[in-house]
C-alpha cells in the first residue's frame, strides 16, 4: 500500500479504537513491561534523557514555587501595601556622591497630609546599634526609630508587653521593644520586660518583646529594637534632616496613586523644576516580587532549554531503541502478523512499548525530583519545598507525550512490515 | 481436473483457480506460480514438495493468506479471499488458518499458555484461556502450560506451535517444514500429532521436501517451476480412502503448463 495514504489512515485507525480494544491495551502494556525488563539495562540507558527532563520540571517547579511562597509569606510580613521613601544621594556636577538629600521630618508630617491614598504614614531612622543587658553586649543589632504605627504598618507586633505609645514618642521616653533573638543572644528571657538595657549607652526601658518572625534569606529579622523615632533623633541629632519613612497605601490597588500623591508632594516641598530627578527613592514591596519574577523568568527560561534539550534527546533514544527492537523483532512481528494481528494491532503494540518506555522514565525523573526537593530541604535555611501535583502531571504528560512521538515512526515501520519479509527475516 | 476419490466425501476447503503470481525482483519478473488449479477437500492431509524455486514457498504463502495471487481465484472455505485488503487478509489468517513453522516460533518470555492465546486474542475471542488448554491438552502439554518456550524441549515447542494453530479451530493447519529443526525422533514425535489431527477431521497441508514425511500424507503435490507437475493420493496404511492418482495428476499438470504456455 502507498504509504502516503497509508500513514494517516493507520493513525486515524489507531486513534478511533473502539472501547473494546482498552482490553487488549492492557495486554500490549504488559507485553511492554515484559520487553522492557528483558532489555533493562537498555531500556534504563535509554531513557535517561527522559528521567532527566523530568527530573528537571519536578525540581525547578518545586523551588521556584516554593520560594515563590517564601517571598510572597515575607511580604505579607512586611506589612501589607507598604512603602519605604528614603532620601537619595545627591551627586555633584562631575558625578561625584556629595551628601543625601534632605527629607524632614516636616516632609514626612506634609506627605500625611497631603497623600489621601496613603492610609498613613511613620517616619523611621535604619540604625546598627549595640545592645547591653548586665554584663553581656550584643553588637550589630538593628535599632530603629519610629512611632507607635510601626506595629500596624510593619505587621509586627508585640506579643509580650506593650508597644511604646504615641506619647511616649511625642515626649521622647527611653523606651524600646526587643526582638526575641536579641533576647536569645543575651541569653536571658521575658523576665526582660520592666527592665533597662542599653542601647549604643543610653538607657532603655524595656516595653515590650516583639512576636517572633523568623528568618528571610539567612538573615534574622528578630535582631530587632524599635525605640521612639524622637529619642532616636536627640542621640543622632545629624539624622535629623535625612529621615525616612513608611508609607502604607488605602489598598494595593491605590498603591501607584498613594506613590504619586508622595512623589508630588515631596518634589513640591523640595522646590524641584520639571526636569529634575527625585532627590527620594521610594522603595516598594512589588520590586522584590519584580526581582523574584525575573529570577524566575531565567529558571524557566533555563528550565524550558534544558527539558526541550533532553526531551529531544530522550525521544531520539526513544526512536533509536524502538527502531533496533522493531529489527531484533521482525519475526515475531511476521509470527503474530501470521495468526491475526493487524497492521494497527502491531502499530499499538510498539506504541504502547514506546509510551510505556518513556513513562516509565519520567515516573523515574519524578522519584528522582521528589529525592532532591526532599533532600534541599535538610538543609537548614532552605526554604519550604512542596513539589505541586500540577508539575507531576506535567513531567508525566511530556514523557507519555515524547514516546507518542518518537514511537510513531518505529511502530509504523513495524506495521506495514510483510507478513512473508516478516518470518523470512534471518 | 482431480476429483475426490471414492468415499472421502467432502466439500471443498481449499479451491484454487488458474494462480498466477509475478514478482518482480529489480527489473526482472520473476513468474514462480503459472496458473496452478487445485482443490483440497476436508480432511485431506496433503504434502506439498518440490525443490527450491519450484514455487512452493510461493503457493504456501498464497494458501496462507499471507500473500495475494497476481492473478486467479482463490476460495478459502467457500469465501473468495484472492482479493482481500491486508487488514482482512489478517482476519482470515487468525480466523481460519493455523501455522505451524518450521523454527517454531514462540514468543520468548511467554508462557505456552500466552503464547496458545496468541491467536485468540488478535480474534477478540472470549474463554481464551480454556480455549487455550483445551488446544494444549490436545498435544499433551497441558500439565507444561505455564513453562516458557526456552523451558520445553524441541518437539515441546512445537506442539506448544501445534496447539497455538489448533487454538482458533481453523480451516486448515498449514505446516511449513514442522520437522525441519527436528531429530528423527522428535519428528516421528511430530508428524503422530499430525496424523491424529487428521484422524479427528482437521483438514492439513505440510510443505516438506523429505520423503518420508510426505510418505505419511494421503494425497501428494509435487511443484516444479511454478506449476504442479505430479498430484497423487498415497495407499495409506490407515485409510482405504485415496487410490493411487499419480500418472493422471502428470498428465494434467502437463496440460496446465501447456496452457500456460
Amino acid at each position: 500500500m502507498n504509504a502516503l495514504v497509508a500513514v494517516p489512515r493507520l493513525v486515524w485507525k489507531a486513534v478511533t479504537l473502539p472501547p473494546a480494544l482498552l482490553l487488549s491495551l492492557a495486554g500490549n502494556v504488559l507485553t511492554a513491561l515484559v520487553q522492557i525488563w528483558a532489555n533493562k539495562i537498555r531500556s534504563l540507558l535509554t531513557v535517561l534523557g527522559i528521567i532527566i527532563a523530568v527530573m528537571s520540571i519536578i525540581v525547578v517547579v518545586s523551588l521556584t514555587q516554593g520560594f515563590g511562597d517564601y517571598f510572597t509569606n515575607f511580604l505579607r510580613n512586611l506589612g501589607t501595601n507598604l512603602m519605604v521613601v528614603y532620601p537619595q544621594w545627591l551627586r555633584g556636577p562631575r558625578g561625584e556622591w556629595l551628601r543625601p538629600a534632605e527629607l524632614t521630618v516636616d516632609d514626612i508630617f506634609a506627605v500625611d497630609r497631603l497623600s489621601a491614598a496613603s492610609r498613613r504614614t511613620a517616619p523611621v531612622i535604619f540604625m546598627q546599634g549595640t545592645v547591653e543587658y548586665g554584663r553581656r553586649q550584643l553588637a550589630g543589632v538593628d535599632v530603629r526609630g519610629s512611632s507607635e504605627l510601626f506595629q500596624p504598618i510593619r505587621n509586627f507586633y508585640v506579643d509580650e508587653g506593650r508597644f511604646f505609645s504615641a506619647t511616649d514618642v511625642d515626649a521622647a521616653m527611653p523606651v524600646c521593644v526587643l526582638g526575641r533573638e536579641i533576647l536569645r543572644k543575651l541569653e536571658c528571657d521575658e523576665s526582660i520586660l520592666g527592665d533597662f538595657v542599653l542601647i549604643d549607652s543610653q538607657r532603655f526601658k524595656v516595653m515590650g518583646l516583639l512576636e517572633a518572625k523568623g528568618s528571610f534569606m539567612g538573615e534574622n529579622q528578630d535582631e530587632i529594637a524599635v525605640i521612639p523615632w524622637t529619642v532616636a533623633l536627640k542621640m543622632y541629632p545629624e539624622r535629623r534632616n535625612y529621615m525616612a519613612f513608611y508609607v502604607e497605601a488605602m489598598s494595593e490597588p491605590q498603591i501607584p496613586e498613594s506613590e504619586a500623591q508622595v512623589t508630588r508632594a515631596l518634589r513640591q516641598r523640595h522646590g524641584l523644576g520639571p526636569g529634575d530627578a527625585d532627590d527620594f527613592g521610594i522603595f516598594k514591596q512589588d520590586q522584590i516580587l519584580q526581582e523574584f519574577g525575573r529570577v524566575r523568568t531565567v529558571a524557566t527560561s533555563v528550565l524550558a532549554g534544558i527539558v526541550s534539550i533532553s526531551l529531544l534527546v530522550g525521544g531520539i533514544g526513544i526512536m533509536n531503541v524502538m527502531l533496533v527492537s522493531v529489527t531484533e523483532r521482525t519475526r515475531e512481528i511476521g509470527l503474530r502478523k501470521s495468526v491475526g494481528a493487524r497492521r494497527r494491532d502491531i502499530l499499538l503494540q510498539f506504541l504502547t512499548e514506546a509510551v510505556v518506555l518513556s513513562t516509565l522514565g519520567g515516573a523515574i525523573g519524578i522519584a528522582l525530583g521528589y529525592s532532591i526537593c526532599y533532600i534541599a530541604t535538610l538543609h537548614p535555611q532552605m526554604v519550604e519545598v512542596n513539589v505541586p501535583l500540577w508539575s507531576v502531571a506535567l513531567a508525566l504528560g511530556f514523557s507519555a507525550g515524547v514516546g507518542v512521538f518518537f514511537g510513531i515512526i518505529p511502530a509504523f515501520k513495524a506495521a506495514i512490515l510483510h507478513p512473508i519479509d516478516a518470518l523470512r527475516h534471518e | 481436473m482431480i476429483t475426490k476419490a471414492d468415499g472421502g466425501a467432502g466439500r471443498p476447503v481449499i479451491e484454487l483457480e488458474d494462480i498466477h503470481k509475478i514478482y518482480r525482483v529489480g527489473t526482472e519478473l520473476v513468474r514462480a506460480l503459472r496458473g496452478v488449479t487445485r482443490t483440497i477437500y476436508e480432511n485431506e492431509y496433503v504434502a506439498i514438495m518440490g525443490p527450491s524455486g519450484s514455487g512452493k514457498s510461493t503457493l504456501m504463502n498464497i494458501l496462507g493468506c499471507l500473500d495475494i495471487p497476481t492473478s486467479g481465484a482463490y476460495r478459502l472455505a467457500g469465501k473468495d479471499v484472492s482479493r482481500l485488503s491486508q487488514s482482512k487478509l489478517a482476519r482470515i489468517r487468525g480466523r481460519k488458518i493455523g501455522f505451524v513453522f518450521q523454527s517454531f516460533e514462540l514468543l520468548p518470555r511467554t508462557s505456552a499458555l500466552k503464547n496458545v492465546e496468541l491467536p485468540l486474542s488478535y480474534a477478540r475471542v472470549p474463554k481464551r484461556r480454556q480455549r487455550a488448554m483445551e488446544a494444549l491438552k490436545r498435544v499433551d502439554l497441558l500439565d507444561r502450560y505455564y513453562h516458557h518456550p526456552n523451558q520445553l524441549s524441541g518437539g515441546q515447542k512445537q506442539r506448544v506451535a501445534i496447539a497455538r494453530a489448533l487454538a482458533q479451530h481453523p480451516d486448515i493447519i498449514l505446516a511449513d517444514e514442522p520437522t525441519g529443526n527436528l531429530d528423527s525422533k522428535t519428528s516421528e514425535e511430530i508428524m503422530c500429532v499430525f496424523d491424529s489431527l487428521h484422524a479427528d477431521g482437521q483438514t492439513i497441508i505440510v510443505v516438506t521436501h523429505e520423503d518420508s514425511i510426505a510418505a505419511r500424507c494421503h494425497r501428494v503435490i509435487r511443484l516444479m517451476d511454478g506449476q504442479i507437475v505430479e498430484d497423487r493420493y498415497n495407499v495409506a496404511s490407515d485409510s482405504g480412502a485415496y487410490e493411487e492418482a499419480g500418472a493422471g495428476t502428470v498428465h494434467v499438470g502437463a496440460a496446465e503448463g501447456a496452457g500456460v504456455a
